[in-house]
């Protein structure tokens, strides 16, 4: 008979410590302790930050060489694809430089109609350029992972985006890195306006998919497939008028008052590298925007000493429609 | 029969530790079997004076750190897998290759249902099917190691 594992013995055949079971119990206990105050108190975080510290170098070494090979190809791209993204950035240049002329204008305008109304100035919100490291390590918790960390004055609660929409929402931060929920996670709630009618309504992730749900909009709701979904800004954690998504199918069911709206999101979640890092708005600057806005940035704003916030934050009562 | 030193049961569960965290994504991450736990259960079974339930704890939180999930799910799945793995290893030193792969699998199976059941009780959405792919991924990693008969133990095709 071919054995696949040849156990070593023990010298002292019988003396084997204290019994399995006894192990077993003391270490479930230890760990369903560890679990309670994780999910409960939020005791552990400055613990986990200390410790992933030291598992640092060994995330270097495992993204070692995948950073190599990206920057071999990077190296090797030929002359023609170089040529050619060349032109297409030039013409794409080229037409957003129109299209700034005329922000400029537009912004010089608001900014004159607003001085008028007396209203406080939107303040601009400082963004940083992140790379994202590596998906989350479960494949069923839609996060990332990006290279900016506490030590490039990260905090939890900033807003994601990349060049085309949201991405999500920093909820962890570690010393060098931090860990972003993304839009498609279930625990993920954004305020959100229908582009097209200004309606507001709360966007909640779908979990299982790449979707994001409207759920709790009555039957006869105003929307239809095709509409754009934008932030609306009363939460203070994202500007206004960000893209959020996209209506991709709106029906309705006899036996629930609810219209059942499935979204997908705009960004390109699965795809990009780079991502833009929000910072948080000032609270005075916030309470002019929506005078309702002013509680829930005061919750939000003082994030750096308190336990991250849970994702939900957002989804306050009082900026549902 | 070569006696088996503390540090490279380290080194290879350290090592297990670097593939698992390499940048994995898609169908690959769906895939990727659960090397930290094939690493560990060899050497549970291998080994159990030097490498027992408190070493499976200790990875399952280094893993716990690693993944950022919830602080302790990894470290109780793999101290009850370790358990049953500790149990029957006296026993199981005497099955043949194909009787230890058949309870390798369980061992897989038990870790993925206790995450399972730690996830629902954190209240997360259930993850279907795919979930336990790992472990059909694992034990056929398992089973080829087995076969392929590397010399982990400078004894390779022996015994």
């Amino acid at each position: 008979m071919r054995r696949a594992i040849n156990p070593q013995h023990t010298q002292a055949f019988f003396v084997r410590g204290p019994s399995p079971f006894a192990r077993l119990v003391l270490f479930a206990a230890l760990s369903l302790t560890l679990m309670a105050t994780d999910s409960r108190l939020h005791y552990l975080t400055e613990i986990r930050q200390g410790l992933i510290a030291l598992l640092h170098p060994l995330q270097i070494l495992a993204n070692a060489p995948f950073n190599a090979y990206k920057a071999t190809g990077e190296y090797l791209s030929t002359h023609n694809t170089l040529l050619k993204e060349n032109t297409e950035l030039k013409q794409q240049a080229l037409f957003q430089s129109a299209e700034l002329q005329r922000l400029k204008s537009l912004e010089n305008e608001n900014a004159n109609l607003r001085n008028l109304l007396g209203a406080a100035q939107a303040s601009k919100q400082p963004a940083k350029l992140g790379e994202i490291l590596h998906m989350g390590r479960d494949p069923f918790v839609h996060r990332i992972v990006v290279n900016l960390g506490a030590h490039h004055d990260i905090v939890a609660g900033q807003a994601v985006i990349d060049g085309t929409g949201v991405i999500g929402q920093v909820t962890r931060v570690y010393p060098f890195s931090s860990e972003v929920t993304l839009i498609t996670d279930k625990d993920l709630a954004i305020p959100v306006q229908i582009e097209r009618n200004a309606l507001r309504a709360i966007a909640f992730g779908h979990g299982r998919d790449t979707s994001i749900d409207l759920p709790y909009l009555p039957a006869n709701v105003d929307i239809r497939q095709g509409d754009k979904l934008v932030t609306s800004g009363i939460d203070g954690i994202y500007p206004t008028g960000l893209t959020v998504a996209e209506v991709v199918s709106v029906s309705s069911n006899a036996n629930s008052p609810f219209a059942h709206i499935v979204c997908k999101p705009v960004a390109g979640i699965e795809n990009h590298r780079q991502v833009l890092l929000l910072g948080l708005q000032q609270p005075e600057a916030a309470s002019g925007v929506a005078a309702n806005a002013a509680a829930t940035t005061k919750e939000t704003a003082p994030a750096k000493a308190s336990p991250p916030p849970k994702p939900k934050t957002p989804a306050k009562p009082n900026a549902s429609h | 029969m070569p006696v088996i030193k503390l540090h490279s049961i380290y080194l290879s569960l350290l090592f297990a530790l670097v593939l698992q965290i390499l940048p994995w994504s898609g169908l690959g991450l769906m895939l990727r079997p659960d090397f930290v736990l094939l690493t560990l259960i060899y050497w549970l079974l291998r080994a159990p004076q030097l490498c027992n339930i408190g070493t499976a704890w200790f990875i399952g939180i280094l893993i716990d750190i690693a993944t950022g999930g919830l602080f302790g799910q990894n470290a109780l799945a793999f101290a009850f897998s370790a358990f049953f793995a500790v149990i029957y290893q006296r026993r199981l030193a005497l099955f043949n290759i194909w009787q230890q792969a058949a309870y390798v699998f369980a061992l897989l199976v038990l870790t993925q249902a206790t995450l399972w059941v730690l996830k629902l009780f954190a209240g997360g959405e259930s993850p279907g099917w795919g979930f336990f792919l790992p472990c059909v991924s694992g034990i056929l990693l398992w089973q080829t190691v087995i076969f392929s008969r590397i010399g982990i133990d400078g004894q390779s095709g022996k015994n």
